[in-house]
């Protein structure tokens, strides 16, 4: 165990990056980060690897999946006049 | 991470929908009265609406409150039922407006979920539909694009999850973490900077892939949190899940997550990286 506040830096590096943690946790961990190497640049890697994930998930929606859904909800709509029950 | 900011719109089927949970109450508690008469077979049951309370006995007060009780359980069952609260304007282009703009983020969500287009789109469909549905139950200033999420969750959970023939994952939480491995944060720091330059090169499908290899409900806490930037307690409540579990499940698929794209990278010979792998 050794206590330069990496064990409590690196277990809440996460949370810390995400906005998790309470105000003075976040600047302690800030000030540690400032000033060690290796957790910062353990750091980086959390944040380069969230940014690869966000990159690689961007999707875009069909053309038509727009269509086909607008679809749907007016022939919910339709059945909702004739009768009262919905149809889930 | 562009979250889209939600005006509170001033439409008149937002005033007309504070008014239908009075009106239907009142309703039921007419119904109700009319069946209760023979059964309590109080005679003074009509001159309580008279003013002539100190007539009543004790009894119709109990049934009144029984009544009562009755009648609220009913309301909040039919909240609790995913049911239309009927309204005399239409909620449709309110909901079309504001919940359509989410259609690509949840078919994003709906695809690492299935795993291929057709039934994302399935899956989304559904989702618009059910959230149509219960959009009266939605509380305008509320966060839309949570509560769309959670219905879309539900549904790929009941629906989907069940027809696939994926081994049953539910006990995963429970694996000690010596058994799903991982990328230890032993290396040194000049390692982690290669593999962060690794990463950042990784190609899209090699993410994905490697997304799609980890267990489920850790590649939701992962996409959920990471993709959608979802607070702990949003995913919580996406997921049905305490707010420990999230983080566990986060912070162990974020490690099998490195540990695959660092083989991957080891593979095709990406070379930068170094980190250790206990496979």
């Amino acid at each position: 165990m050794n206590d330069c506040g990496c064990d409590k830096a690196k277990r809440d590096l996460e949370e810390y990056l995400r906005n998790e943690v309470c105000r003075t946790e976040a600047s302690d961990i800030r000030d540690h980060l400032e000033h060690c190497e290796s957790c910062r640049s353990e750091a980086v890697l959390a944040v380069t690897l969230t940014e690869a994930v966000q990159r690689a998930c961007q999707e875009t929606a069909p053309a038509d999946l727009k269509a086909h859904v607008l679809e749907r909800l007016r022939a919910v709509k339709t059945d909702h006049e004739t009768s009262s029950v919905p149809s889930l | 991470m562009s979250s889209a900011v939600l005006e509170r719109p001033s439409t008149p089927w937002v005033d007309a929908g504070r008014n239908v949970l009075p009106t239907g109450r009142s309703r039921s508690l007419e119904l109700d009265w009319a069946t209760m008469k023979p059964i309590d077979d109080a005679p003074a049951s009509d001159s309580s609406e008279d003013n002539a309370a100190p007539d009543v006995p004790d009894a119709s007060d109990d049934a009144t409150t029984e009544v009562l009780d009755d009648v609220v359980e009913t309301v909040e069952e039919a909240l609790d039922f995913d049911e239309v609260v009927p309204t005399d304007a239409d909620p449709r282009p309110l909901f079309e407006e504001q919940a359509l703009p989410f259609i690509d983020q949840l078919y994003g969500a709906a695809m690492r979920m299935t795993k291929n287009p057709s039934d994302a789109q399935d899956l989304v469909q559904e989702t618009f539909v059910k959230a149509y549905a219960a959009f009266g139950q939605f509380q305008q200033g509320t966060n839309l694009k949570a509560w769309l999420y959670r219905i879309l969750t539900n549904t790929y959970i009941n629906q989907y999850r069940k027809k696939q023939r994926e081994p049953y994952q539910g006990t995963i939480d429970d694996l000690e973490d010596w058994q799903l491995g991982g990328a230890e944060s032993t290396t040194a720091s000049s390692s982690r900077s290669a593999e962060a330059e690794a990463i950042d090169r990784m190609p899209d499908s090699a993410v994905k892939d490697a997304l799609q290899a980890i267990p489920e409900d850790f590649r939701l806490a992962v996409y959920f949190a990471d993709v959608e930037g979802f607070a702990y307690q949003e995913i919580a409540d996406i997921m049905k899940t305490p707010i420990g579990t999230v983080m566990s499940r986060l912070h162990r698929g974020r490690r099998m997550l490195r540990e695959l794209l660092a083989d991957y990278a080891r593979e095709r010979g990406i070379d930068s990286t170094r980190v250790r792998s206990t496979r």
